[in-house]
């Protein structure tokens, strides 16, 4: 094809009728999504699909059971008692590491904003828990949490922080689950350092200037000028943040698998427990199915919020 | 190559039958040769050339009941198969190798590919899972406890292939027997038990007065207590969600005072009652006089404090006392083992039980069956047992004098709780029920709460509520 | 001085805290790979020194087991799943920031709930399709698995970014006689090259981390990625092997890291419009 011609064509004048339709804007669209759909489709919706119908049958492995309707819920809702304590525990371990998360990401964010010496380094060292592989993070926090050989313990010890031999981490049901909380904030809190970072490079440093100006001290220049405009990125990396924390199975499965006696089991892990070791897919796929309904409409909020202001 | 022999009947054979030639390695292509060569001599065979199909062919009516294949025909490989074997990760590295060294040996011979797939014993259940659900995947998958029973219709029949090797070796132990037959078929061929027995310090319990190990859980209390009181390391038990310690020692604890989860027809709960109370007061009064109960420990747990002189007897495994012979070197000389101590209403073990399971989607089932047995061999298992140094013991009446039991006398007790063992769910047969009850640590939790808080009733309730859930759901 | 004394209190203490806590547990993880197995359970010492370092568990890591298949595999699992994640979110973000067509809304927030599905309720159903596709034990398996999360996040950051690139810089292309794909290829694609290199790492990072679909879908030990290797034979029958399993987590995760130090700034960079606009 000459310039020429390109030149034309781009006009839409003499172009071919099948290259001047996918170049308007719907079937265009279309096209580009084409790839996305299909992967999606074949490996994400087909076999969500299949899970929300083991959710309503009796399925066990190796029988593909019968429709039973809502029976798996009636039994998880009014018969099976762990799955409440696991219900309450995905809450209160998603509430309780978002807002640390949060606080210690933005703090983090501020501190990065900073100019110093190393600048670099620093900010990839601060991502490394984000990076290092889940499993084998955890698996370093649970031998660091150890029962016998808790270095966390020793230091602490040392310190003369705690009176020895420190908290038995895995023993106690509140203890167990503030580890698991440890973990989950250690992983997650890098993220929302950069993502925050991210926002806060978008602030034009004029408006502190002018606010300066103004008298404004950092406090209230923090206040009135980085949250507010800090608001888009805060939603959607909490929103990102809780869909994924609500979800989270390596953490809970590594260290603690429900231990001390179904005290922290989160939903996720509750759902293997019945779905896996427990053969019944049927109940699994219902347990993990609870939270869809609560997490699109806690989703549905924050777009909304988000959305507001444009 | 193959030949229906089942059809000559056992009377046929009969006289045959003397000849014990048990110990001829497995070689399923010189007993085809053999049999060929029988029929055509019309019994014209030396006695003791070829007995060992034989054998098969007579003991093999009597495995299992039920709708079970029994043939007697011996698995025949076919050559240029490739067959993949899944299992656990052997705590003794060189058990895994010379498994592996079997599995190319009869590879080799037999012009079969194999190749043995490993894996963390938690993560095997995921594993399988999906292979079941998907319906493919290795052809022999190692089945833990009561999966027979989970994953019963993705398990093919292999009465015939049992009913061959009890002909060979003997009764099956009985744990593996229940775990393995479903409803009357076998599916799944009986691998290997690892028995579970306490190893503890001499020097320290003698220090503290204990002279030898406590036969009575009574006992073994005060012993406890007098550990206590001499300040000396504590005796010290996993309750936490542990694949098998915590599983092993709150099983044997709950039956030996006469209580039991549910009743002999697998449906009716029976937890709340008062020998479960009495089990759980033992443990509080153990508890209270210095056994130290950890509801956070998980199987490497109690291994690592032995190891680090924290601890003075532990029920484990012989991983603990193997471990410190073969590589700390720091209190072998002064480790030893005991059996699971007696309660008020008798003497019960429970270990872990390991079968082998072909899986239907299998292409090339016969070689797969062929291979099981050919490490089922007495020779190359005995081979095995000597390797893993007693951590395994084999599930056949033929290897209860196994020689590793005597090589080394400290392992007296590991062969010795093997008798005695039974499964979780006793007497109930196992079942999906009882297997989800075992996986969602019922017995243990129970035991765990009422120490944390001691509040019987409540953990007492709270576990029956919990069976309950569970045996209502329809099997 | 004062100044000075106010940007250690405000500024170099607080960020040595953070290090120090995000840092710990690496140098434990060090210190413990570094350590022979009955030094590991002694307490008597200090723990958080090493006292006769050994290097027994890296050559056990390097000469006794797959680690470097295992790095091949999840390298190329990691590059490939990432190649095609960014395929497909560069083509969907430019249609959905930039097109305007019935139902772009519906779909986009369709490609956001699929963020809700729970991993845990996806895996069994999933070895069905894989079964189906015969790619067990086979790495694209993970190939193609993985754009699953990916591709969602990498969407959406990127719907974001093209939003923030001036229509105007598009459409004079096209007066000048351009074609809309042109367009795209030549104006609205390089200009969205921070976001698309910020995903590519977003997405490389989680790719280089599952562990669940791995698990499933891969059987033996020549095609396994690290993660899974390093806890499927490192954790033997009831004894963990400490040593081994720091040593490979911490060598697990050099590439990412090295890739982080030298990319961290673009990284930021181009989270920032497709966070701002999202």
């Amino acid at each position: 094809m000459s310039t020429a011609t390109r030149r034309v064509s781009g006009a839409g004048v003499s172009r071919p009728l099948h290259l001047r339709l996918i170049e308007r804007e719907a079937p265009m669209g279309y096209i580009l999504l084409l790839p996305t759909l299909l992967v999606l489709g074949t490996f994400l919706a087909w076999p969500f699909l299949f899970g929300l119908w083991l959710s309503v049958t009796s399925a066990e492995l190796s029988d593909p059971g019968h429709f039973i309707g809502f029976g798996n819920y009636n039994f998880e809702f009014k018969i099976d008692h762990p799955f409440w304590t696991s219900f309450w525990n995905t809450f209160l371990y998603t509430g309780v590491t978002t807002v640390f998360k949060f606080t210690l990401g933005l703090s983090m964010a501020l501190l990065l904003n900073q100019i110093f010496p190393l600048q670099r380094f620093v900010r990839a060292a601060l991502l490394l828990p984000w990076i290092i592989p889940t499993v084998l993070s955890t698996l370093a926090w649970k031998w660091m949490f150890d029962p016998t050989f808790s270095v966390v313990n020793w230091v602490a010890v040392h310190l003369h922080l705690v009176a020895a031999p420190g908290p038995n981490w895995f023993g106690g049901t509140s203890t167990a689950m503030a580890a698991l909380m440890i973990v989950n904030t250690w992983r997650g809190m890098p993220f929302y350092g950069i993502a925050f970072l991210a926002g806060l490079q978008t602030i034009p440093l004029d408006l502190y200037e002018a606010a300066r100006v103004d008298g404004a001290n950092r406090w209230q220049q923090f206040l009135h000028i980085t949250l507010p405009l800090l608001r888009p990125v805060l939603l959607v990396v909490l929103l990102l943040s809780t869909i994924l924390t609500f979800a989270d199975f390596q953490v809970p499965f590594v260290l603690t698998n429900g231990a001390p006696y179904n005290s922290t089991h989160v939903l996720a892990t509750w759902a293997y427990q019945w779905g896996v070791p427990g053969g019944a897919i049927g109940l699994g796929a219902s347990v993990s199915l609870v939270l869809f309904p609560v997490l699109s409409i806690i989703i549905a909020g924050v777009l909304v919020l988000l959305r507001r202001p444009e | 190559m193959r030949l229906p022999l089942a059809e000559f009947g056992d009377s046929l054979f009969g006289e045959e039958k003397m000849a014990d030639l048990e110990d001829k390695p497995y070689d399923p292509e010189r007993e085809a040769w053999t049999r060929r060569r029988f029929l055509k001599a019309a019994g014209l065979v030396a006695a003791g050339a070829a007995a060992v199909p034989i054998l098969e062919a007579c003991g093999g009516g009597g495995g299992g009941g039920g709708g079970a294949l029994t043939t007697g025909k011996a698995p025949v490989p076919r050559q240029g198969a490739s067959i993949r074997l899944l299992q656990w990760v052997h705590f003794v590295p060189a058990a895994d190798t010379e498994f592996i060294r079997q599995c190319t040996e009869f590879g080799t011979k037999y012009g079969v590919t194999v190749a043995v797939e490993r894996i963390t014993a938690d993560q095997l259940i995921a594993k399988t899972a999906a292979d079941v659900e998907s319906n493919s995947g290795p052809d022999i998958i190692q089945m833990q406890y009561g999966w027979p029973h989970l994953y019963d219709a993705a398990c093919v029949d292999v009465s015939n292939e049992v009913g061959i090797l009890k002909s060979k070796l003997g009764a099956v132990a009985s744990v593996n027997d229940a775990f393995c037959k479903v409803n009357g078929v076998y599916k799944a061929i009986p691998y290997t038990i690892v028995p579970n027995a306490f190893t503890y310090r001499t020097d320290l319990l003698s220090q503290a007065g204990v002279t030898s190990w406590p036969k009575t859980w009574t006992e073994f209390a005060a012993a406890a207590a007098k550990m206590k009181a001499a300040n000396l390391q504590p005796f010290a038990q996993t309750d936490g969600h542990a694949y098998g310690d915590s599983l092993t020692m709150w099983n044997p604890v709950l039956w030996s005072h006469g209580a039991t989860e549910v009743k002999a027809d697998g449906k009716t709960v029976t937890i709340n009652s008062k020998e479960t109370r009495a089990a759980i007061a033992w443990a509080q009064n153990a508890v209270k006089g210095g056994f130290v109960v950890h509801p956070e420990w998980l199987d490497p747990d109690n291994n690592q404090a032995y190891h680090a002189n924290r601890i003075s007897a532990t029920l484990n495994g012989a991983s603990i006392y193997i471990r410190e012979k073969v590589e700390f070197h720091h209190y072998d000389s002064v480790s030893d083992n005991g059996v699971v101590p007696a309660g008020p209403k008798g003497l019960y073990t429970m270990n872990l039980i390991f079968n082998h399971a072909v899986m239907k989607w299998s292409p090339e089932k016969e070689t797969a069956k062929a291979l099981i047995m050919y490490l089922m061999d007495k020779t190359n298992y005995l081979k095995y047992t000597d390797i893993a140094g007693g951590y395994n013991a084999g599930p056949f009446a033929a290897f209860d004098n196994d020689p590793v039991w005597t090589k080394d006398p400290k392992m007296k007790a590991f062969h010795d709780v093997v008798a005695t063992g039974k499964w979780p769910g006793w007497p109930a047969t196992p079942s999906k029920q009882t297997a989800q009850s075992q996986q969602q640590y019922i017995v243990a939790d129970m035991f765990a709460k009422a120490i944390a808080n001691g509040d019987t009733e409540s953990a007492v309730k709270e576990a029956e509520s919990r069976l309950q859930a569970i045996f209502s759901r329809p099997g | 001085m004062d100044r000075l004394a106010g940007r250690w209190i405000r500024i170099y203490i607080p960020i040595l805290l953070f290090i120090l806590i995000t840092l710990f547990p690496f140098y434990w993880m060090t210190v413990t790979s570094f350590k022979s197995a009955s030094e590991l359970f002694d307490f008597n010492q200090s723990p958080l020194f090493v006292a006769a370092p050994t290097l027994e568990w890296y050559k056990i890591l390097f000469f006794q087991t797959n680690f470097w298949h295992w790095t091949v595999n999840t390298t190329i699992v990691a590059v490939v799943s990432t190649s095609i994640s960014l395929f497909c979110s560069v083509l969907a973000g430019y249609a959905l920031g930039r097109l305007r067509f019935r139902g772009a809304d519906a779909i986009g927030w369709g490609i956001f709930i699929t963020y809700l599905v729970p991993p845990t309720l996806l895996f069994l159903p999933l070895a069905f399709v894989i079964r189906d596709l015969h790619l067990f034990n086979n790495l694209w398996a993970l190939i193609l698995t993985y754009p699953t999360f990916l591709i969602p996040f990498c969407t959406w950051l990127l719907i974001g970014y093209f939003k923030g690139i001036p229509r105007e810089l598009e459409e004079s292309a096209l007066v000048d006689g351009a074609s809309r794909w042109q367009a795209m290829m030549r104006i609205a694609i390089p200009l969205a090259l921070p976001g698309i290199l910020s995903a590519g790492m977003f997405a490389f990072t989680l790719s280089w981390n599952e562990f669940l679909y791995s698990l499933i879908f891969m059987n033996d030990s020549l095609s396994k990625t690290i993660p899974v290797g390093v806890t499927t034979e490192f954790i033997k029958g009831d004894e963990f092997y400490w040593g081994v399993l720091m040593a490979a987590a911490l060598l697990g995760s050099i590439p990412v890291a090295l890739l982080y130090s030298f990319f961290v700034d673009y990284f930021v960079a181009g989270m920032t419009a497709g966070a701002v606009k999202g």
